[in-house]
């Protein structure tokens, strides 16, 4: 096959496949532009822009862990349970080492070797929710609901449900200072999900992971293990929660066992408007992507209208719902238009091209 | 009630009276958890004194009134197969709509008056999931998230943010209305008179799921939707009903919970939805439909309420309270999940055996 032969196909079916990209630029341009034209001086202006880059990352990972678990079926909702874990670590281990006073070299090997200890106990709590979801064979969603609980106690045992204060300026510099006008959490959040974006489509783990969720019948059948794939979606969820907690904490120079309680339904928010099928087998990583940024700007441009955060909530809410809707409502015509009912079995997704698999026609009702 | 049976389950573990120890363990797992309710009841009137009091039980009793009304709207949903999230947030917008119509009128609407406007609103509310899920087939998790965030800024936007220190009189004067009065030396327990609604209700939706045709098709709508179509049951219709019924039951809970509060905070209960949602699950339903029953739901409820109590009593740090009820959830749904393996592969090894 020639090379300008695949171009085409691989473009046509991006346009055709990926609609839920397609309309996510739609959606995006559209709020930049009404946002733009409504505040022209306020709105867009590099400050502006740069405040909403310094909120996306946090928000933005939290939201591709829940895409992660939802490609394969599942969902994960001790995310934010997870991030507050890591961030106390990284506190505690400041607090004990007295890194608030180290300097130069040292701070920056002591900051580069705690938040390496707070990842690990992302990675050990992910594990734990891959074991209960792989091993013992819990439902996710009610296995992560036992384990949010859980590590959100932990969490407020451990510091009496009090604030922890104290981190070292190379620490703080991750959260807070900026490389040519690019917060540099924003950089380092591009860079996790451009790894996470490899992960998923260049990877025999990425592939396995849609397999599982797109049909796991045939995907055990297919020889893949599919309680090794699903340990290993926990841990890469607790592995970003992890990173978004340890984004919180520079942000904010303090870590909390109840920060961002209301992420969590705001991360799930996110995920199915960048294109996620919560069902599993579909999601993109760039949809999460534009999703979180629509939603910032969204966010900054009530703020700058002066309307309340309440209306802002509002504005999610009916945002994942018509979105929802239209979805529903387009999906409805296309299948009427297309071949006969009945015909048509929920085809595999085509690991070269990871266009979205029939389970989108029809929805079972949960 | 239910705690009667326990004791007789343990003596009927002898060989040969399966079928009996069957049907005290119930359906869901029932007799499991009232045995576990007993035992930790036993074990902490051993360790402590002050636990096994009347006011103890009146003070679990009182605590848990209104989760176990949102409870029973959760069984409902989660037996049909779906999920709600929003209830909590329902219930707070009927409660404190209430009070906000009360003050703005000027007027006294009376409990009746009360309850009446927080179930139409709580119907309402519930209308628009139930016909959001029903007409566009959509995933009720993320159709109730979505309403959820809705609901919540209408309310704190459009009806009001303010904390309101005074109910209507006659809220008032039910909030201190007490059914039964213990004197016990120098304290007073008192048993609020809500318990008679409450177990009212518990009865109507027993009744409802058990013996109508309602009930029957939230079974099989849970059990598989499609089939449940196949067998005649009106399923775009039935989902309508279950949402409405949910949300009724929710504001239900939401105005007992100010006239309990004795003030209206529309940031309350927001957030609880997957404390009760956990218990609902604890007491045997399964999250994936047509599995559950009122038994279990109270009984789930009131385990938690009894580890939380007697948590307190033994003078554990409050914080403490969320990694139990944490553990608890991740043992309990373990221990749901590998019987329900064992059943699983047991009944594939019949199957084969039967093929061959």
């Amino acid at each position: 096959m020639s090379g300008l032969d695949a171009l085409t196909r691989r473009f046509v079916g991006m346009a055709q496949g990926e609609r839920s990209l397609v309309r996510l630029v739609g959606l995006a341009l559209g709020v930049l532009i009404l946002f733009s034209a409504l505040s022209p001086n306020i709105f867009f202006s590099v400050i502006n822009f740069q405040t909403i880059a310094f909120g996306v990352p946090e928000i933005g990972l939290l939201s591709l862990a829940v895409m992660v678990a939802m490609l394969t079926g599942g969902i994960d909702l001790s995310i934010v349970s997870v991030a507050n874990l890591t961030a106390l670590t990284t506190a505690t281990l400041f607090a004990a080492f007295g890194a608030t006073e180290a300097t130069g070299g040292q701070a920056v090997l002591l900051t580069v070797l705690f938040v390496l200890a707070g990842l690990l106990v992302a990675v050990l709590a992910g594990l734990f929710n891959g074991f209960l979801v792989a091993v013992i064979g819990v439902t996710p969603i009610l296995a992560t609901l036992g384990t949010m609980q859980l590590y959100n106690g932990i969490a407020i045992v451990w510091t009496g449900g009090e604030a922890l204060y104290g981190m070292p300026e190379a620490f703080l510099a991750l959260g807070n200072n900026t490389v040519a006008l690019l917060p540099i959490s924003f950089v380092v959040f591009v860079l996790i999900a451009v790894a996470l974006a490899v992960l998923i489509n260049r990877t025999p783990l990425g592939t396995k992971l849609r397999l599982v969720g797109a049909n796991p019948t045939a995907a055990r059948f297919s020889g893949i293990d599919n309680r090794r794939v699903l340990l290993m979606t926990y841990v890469v969820t607790g592995l970003l929660a992890g990173g978004a907690g340890i984004i919180i904490a520079s942000r904010s120079a303090s870590a909390s066992p109840d920060y961002g309680s209301s992420y969590l339904l705001l991360a799930i928010v996110v995920a199915i408007l960048g294109g996620t099928n919560p069902f599993g087998g579909y999601g993109t990583v760039l949809g999460v992507v534009l999703a979180t940024v629509t939603l910032q700007m969204v966010s900054s441009g009530f703020n700058i209208m002066r309307l309340s955060p309440f209306e802002y909530t509002i504005a999610q809410g009916l945002i994942l719902v018509v979105v929802m809707v239209l979805d529903v409502a387009f999906n409805r015509r296309r299948t009427r238009a297309a071949a006969p009912p009945g015909g048509t079995g929920p085809a595999a997704p085509d690991p070269q091209d990871p266009t979205r698999p029939a389970s989108a026609t029809s929805a079972p009702v949960r | 009630m239910s705690t009667a049976t326990a004791p007789a389950e343990r003596g009927t573990s002898a060989p040969g009276s399966r079928s009996l120890a069957e049907r005290l363990r119930g359906r869901n797992n029932e007799g499991v958890l009232a045995l576990t309710i007993l035992v930790l009841v036993l074990v902490m009137s051993l360790v402590n004194s002050d636990f096994f009091t009347v006011s103890t039980l009146f003070s679990i009793l009182r605590n848990s009134l209104v989760e176990m009304v949102f409870a029973l709207g959760v069984l409902i949903v989660i037996i049909s197969g779906g999920i709600d999230v929003s209830f909590p947030v329902i219930g707070i917008f009927a409660g404190y709509t209430a009070i906000v119509l009360a003050r703005n009128g000027d007027f006294d609407p009376g409990v009746i008056g009360a309850l009446l406007i927080a179930i139409v609103v709580g119907s309402l509310l519930g209308l628009v999931n139930g016909g959001l899920v029903a007409r566009f087939k959509l995933p009720t998790l993320i159709v109730t998230l979505g309403t959820q965030g809705i609901f919540r800024g209408v309310l704190l936007a459009y009806v009001g943010s303010k904390y309101i220190a005074e109910l209507p009189q006659s809220l008032g004067a039910l909030s201190t209305a007490d059914l039964i009065t213990h004197q016990h030396g120098s304290t007073t327990s008192r048993l609020h008179v809500f318990i008679i609604p409450v177990v009212l209700l518990c009865l109507a939706v027993h009744w409802l799921l058990q013996r109508t045709m309602f009930g029957r098709g939230v079974y099989a709508l849970g059990g598989d939707s499609e089939s449940a179509r196949r067998a005649g049951f009106p399923v775009v219709r039935l989902q309508v009903l279950i949402y409405v019924l949910v949300g009724l039951l929710a504001g239900i809970a939401g105005i007992m919970h100010v006239t309990l509060s004795r003030n209206a905070n529309p940031y309350e209960l927001a957030g609880t939805e997957l404390d009760i949602i956990a218990a609902v699950v604890l007491g045997g339903a399964s999250i994936l439909g047509g599995r559950g029953s009122v038994v279990g739901a109270v009984l789930g409820v009131l385990l938690i309420a009894v580890i939380k109590n007697s948590l307190i009593l033994m003078g554990v740090p409050g914080t403490w309270q969320r990694v139990a009820v944490g553990v608890l959830l991740v043992v309990g749904v373990s221990i749901q999940a590998l019987g329900a393996r064992r059943r699983a592969r047991r009944h594939t090894v019949e199957l084969e055996s039967a093929e061959v």
